[in-house]
């Protein structure tokens, strides 16, 4: 299994969603978050006077999917998400050793 | 409605034979009190059938006193008014006429008061007209205490009303209320604050029947039923009313005149007229005396708990009392609905509650009347958008008048939304009370502490104008959720209905009905949209058009979106509404002249369409291109007609210039061509008349062509104290900018006066870009606000070479936010320039050479 933490623009949430799901992905956290990459966010000006916005606002979208899906969700992570311009975002993939329902239980492993 | 009144007129008989007559009447009617008191029942019944005989005598004496030249009444003050007259009181009474008094009046006055005094009355005259009720708060306590007493005795029984109409209700009986605790204070500090005199005086010691009267005023000016609910209650404080009187009674025959000590001798010869049982005189005595001083306790029991519990005086028929403000006549108020609003809004100004009694009161009365019976007048109806206005215990007040179906009657489409549901996934509150809670929402903005994500928000509703209309905005944007399609859409029709209600102008609909319409668009592009991308703001920009409705519609969007449950609004949808709100107010006011009017665009269309006869599509064509399109975002439609008029004919050295008053503000309007410092000498004349500009903008065309608004306070009133004021200024302006009158020697003095007056601790923001806009260095100026500042910055500006050719003024609270859209030669300033006229401008502005 690996686990999928996309960092995206706010307004692609949905568009990410929506593609997960046309790959029969349904469960998925979504965080409110704030961070910047590598542009370092910028300075912003409000009459006259300059303040630091170097933390910008994203979703953090995790997904866990099998490692055969992996690629696919990763692909269509990008596509949903990509506008082309700087603050995109980024997606990042961590093995995932084993899962447990907490209602059942059960273990998952791949 | 005084009924009218028929007399025998013993103008027939002699002048002696009438006093004779009035005399033996006098005596007659003195006889029978003065056997009533040798009976001991000169008390309350016997003092009232004296003084309905002394009303007789006084009607008598009215009708005999010959012709007046207007409606004249005779009001009983004091003891008299209260029918509690004794054997030797004063009479006291007020001749109340409708107008001025003329001759013909004066000799009515002396044809009635000479026979009172001839028969050996002592008479306290007062002699008033009918509009100095206006002043009455300011007339001698005395008259004041002995007026809440007042009653008609003969004439025209509603001058009284009139009279007392004329005056500020709630002020002056805040100052008889004042003088009446002075006077017991004064009182009682002479009888050395203790009711147990053994000689006591039954008028005037404590516990005495002013004391008794005290209390009585009190009640009868804060709450009619105070002396029921505590002291010692009614039925006690009227035996000892009636047993002081019957004793007063007793002392005035004892002594043959005004006298009022319980002295030792009379005590014995009052126990006997009671009739205390006891084998001595001093067993009488000392049995008739445990009686008084018992009574005594009562009417002090009673007065301090007057003085304790008195609800506060509001307004005419409002107090405030310890459980919140209630009605002092909740049977009249029921009758006007127009003045409920008047108990919330004073509950609001007092920081308190509305009381129990007064809700039960407008519940059990609201349904009855319709919504425009609470709006009557203009005055009315001003008063629904004051009472809108954010601040601490509005979301309260509001709840309580939901609560008690007030609000629901007076603003039925809020009724419709009532305890209704609808089922999503988010919302946790029903409509009406999600509605409630984006007003408390707001409301919270406007108190201390509250953070400082927060306080960014709040300034910008300490900047609004006209922040009721935000919270009317509020109060309809979901009524529309009665139905389960486009709410907004139908929100928005609702608010129309009350719009016409309420007659609200033309400029404050178009605000909020904005509101109303958009009242989802903010989050939608702050939460699911691109932000980054300039086109999104740019868009959106378009959709506010102003800096006011833009501050309106974030306010609006932060409240709304926080009262859909406590976890919605999260800082970092914060962050982002707030994001989009800098980079829209940024797009407004530094990129707009970047959007200017193409002749090819079709923006004008509407304005082409609706063209009156004289003034052709060219013309409009030809006027507006050029300038930016925030040009027609600021003028109506009649506005840019009148300056394609004025353009037509305007040479290079007119003027062509105009003021117009708008509420407490004026407006002037310059019409002429580009000129080096015209700017600042148009800002300089308005500063040399002490004029405040607090908002304004400045636009040039491509041509030349420059139109200036300038929207200020005349705060040395000199247009209102001046009649062609306005002709004046604008005299002085057209001579300024030919160059015949020196501006800066006209500003010397006042220039001075107004750094004397700098506040500390407020150091300017001054900003220069060359990124914001294509064409112009932008220069942003935040500094104190001040006589001649937009003068002395602009000046600056043109000295150093500049052309103004944009300006975007505005002031918010003490600060001066303005914006300078520049060129020099043609183009933007390089980075040296910018900096060396930055330099010059924080020179000017901090006062240094």
């Amino acid at each position: 299994m690996k686990l999928i933490k996309s960092i995206v623009r706010p307004n692609k949430v949905d568009e990410v969603k929506a593609a997960l799901e046309k790959l029969q992905i349904s469960g998925m956290t979504v965080t409110e978050v704030r961070g910047h990459g590598k542009q370092k966010g910028h300075t912003a000006i409000y009459r006259g006077q300059e303040y630091n916005v170097s933390l910008l606002p994203k979703m953090e979208i995790e997904v866990v999917v099998p490692d055969s899906m992996a690629d696919d969700a990763i692909k269509a992570i990008i596509e949903a998400a990509r506008t082309g311009e700087i603050g995109d975002g980024r997606v990042f993939v961590l093995p995932v050793a084993e899962s447990y329902k907490i209602r059942t239980g059960e273990r998952q492993v791949d | 409605m005084g009924r009218p009144l028929t007399f025998m007129t013993e103008s027939q008989s002699s002048p002696a034979d009438a006093r004779a007559a009035r005399a033996a009447r006098l005596e007659a009617a003195r006889s029978e009190l003065v056997a009533a008191t040798v009976r001991g029942q000169g008390g309350r019944h016997a003092m009232r059938q004296y003084s309905h005989r002394m009303d007789a005598l006084v009607q008598q004496l009215f009708a005999d006193a010959g012709a007046v030249s207007q409606p004249v009444a005779v009001f009983a003050l004091g003891g008299y008014g209260r029918r509690e007259l004794c054997l030797h009181s004063d009479i006291d009474v007020l001749v109340l006429f409708a107008g001025a008094i003329v001759p013909p009046d004066e000799r009515f006055l002396h044809a009635f008061l000479n026979p009172l005094w001839d028969l050996g009355l002592t008479v306290g005259h007062h002699v008033r007209e009918v509009h100095e009720g206006a002043t009455l708060e300011a007339d001698n306590p005395e008259f004041l205490l002995a007026l809440t007493d007042g009653r008609a005795v003969v004439g025209d029984a509603t001058l009284l009303d009139q009279f007392v109409g004329a005056s500020h209700v709630a002020r002056t009986a805040t100052r008889t209320l004042d003088a009446l605790k002075a006077l017991i204070a004064e009182r009682h500090a002479r009888f050395n604050e203790t009711l147990y005199q053994l000689e006591p005086d039954v008028k005037d010691a404590p516990g005495g029947l002013r004391d008794l009267f005290g209390a009585q005023t009190i009640a009868k000016l804060t709450d009619p039923a105070l002396l029921a609910q505590g002291g010692s209650g009614a039925r006690e404080l009227d035996d000892a009313e009636d047993f002081m009187l019957r004793v007063r009674s007793i002392l005035h025959l004892e002594a043959k005149r005004h006298h009022n000590v319980l002295s030792h001798e009379l005590q014995e010869r009052a126990a006997e007229y009671l009739g205390y049982p006891g084998a001595t005189p001093r067993q009488r005595v000392e049995r008739f005396m445990s009686d008084y001083f018992r009574h005594a306790r009562a009417i002090d029991r009673s007065l301090r708990w007057a003085l304790r519990a008195a609800p506060l005086p509001l307004d005419r028929n409002l107090v405030r009392a310890a459980d919140g403000v209630r009605f002092i006549d909740p049977r009249a108020a029921a009758d006007r609905p127009e003045t409920w609003l008047g108990l919330f809004q004073a509950a609001l100004d007092g920081a308190c509650a509305v009381s129990d009694d007064a809700l039960s009161s407008v519940r059990q009365h609201a349904g009855k009347y319709r919504p425009e019976d609470f709006f009557q007048t203009p005055e009315q109806r001003d008063a629904l958008l004051r009472f809108l206005t954010p601040r601490p215990g509005l979301y309260a007040r509001l709840s309580e008048m939901h609560d008690s179906g007030l609000l629901g009657q007076m603003v039925p489409e809020f009724k419709a939304i009532t305890c209704r549901v609808v089922r999503d996934f988010y919302h946790k509150y029903t409509v009406d009370e999600h509605t409630l809670l984006t007003i408390r929402n707001l409301e919270r903005l406007t108190e201390p502490g509250i953070g400082p994500e927060r306080e960014r928000y709040a300034r910008l509703l300490a900047e609004l104008p006209s922040p009721e209309l935000l919270v009317l905005a509020l109060l309809f944007h979901d009524v529309g959720k009665w139905k389960d399609e486009d709410h907004a859409s139908e929100s928005t029709r609702m608010a129309q209905q009350m719009f016409e209600r309420l007659e609200l102008d033309d400029e404050a609909r178009g605000v909020v009905e904005f509101l109303v319409r958009e009242h989802l668009k903010m989050s939608l592009v702050a939460f699911r949209r691109d932000t980054e991308d300039p086109e999104i703001v740019r868009q959106f920009a378009e959709l506010v058009a102003v800096e006011e409705r833009l501050k309106m519609l974030c306010l609006l969007t932060l409240a709304d979106v926080e009262a859909v449950s406590r976890e919605t609004l999260t800082p970092w949808k914060e962050e982002l509404l707030w994001r989009l709100y800098v980079d829209t107010y940024n797009h407004l006011t530094l990129s707009y002249g970047d959007e200017v009017i193409e002749r090819s665009q079709s923006v004008h269309s509407d304005l082409i369409d609706g063209r009156p006869e004289d003034v052709s599509a060219e013309e409009i064509t030809g006027f507006l291109e050029g300038l930016p399109r925030r040009y027609l975002q600021l003028f109506s439609r009649d506005a840019v007609y009148r300056h394609v008029r004025l353009s037509r004919r305007l040479t290079p050295d007119m003027v062509q210039a105009w003021m117009e008053r708008t509420d407490a503000a004026w407006e002037l309007t310059v019409l002429t061509h580009d000129q080096p410092f015209l700017f600042s000498n148009i800002s300089g004349v308005l500063s040399s008349f002490g004029m405040d500009i607090l908002r304004g903008f400045a636009f040039t065309k491509p041509d030349g062509l420059v139109v200036d608004m300038f929207h200020f306070t005349d705060e040395e009133r000199f247009l209102e104290l001046n009649a062609g004021g306005d002709g004046k200024v604008i005299e002085v302006l057209e001579d300024v900018i030919r160059g015949r009158v020196d501006l800066a020697a006209r500003l010397t003095g006042r220039e001075q006066g107004a750094f004397r007056r700098r506040l500390p601790g407020f150091a300017p923001v001054i900003h220069a870009d060359n990124d914001s806009s294509r064409r112009y260095t932008i220069v942003e100026i935040v500094a104190e606000n001040a006589l001649g500042l937009l003068y002395r910055m602009s000046r600056v500006m043109s000295e150093y070479g500049c052309d103004v050719d944009l300006v975007l003024i505005a002031t918010e609270g003490r600060r001066a936010i303005d914006v300078f859209h520049l060129t020099k030669d043609g183009r933007k300033l390089t980075p040296s320039q910018q900096q060396t006229l930055t330099g010059n401008l924080h020179r000017v502005l901090e006062g240094r050479p």
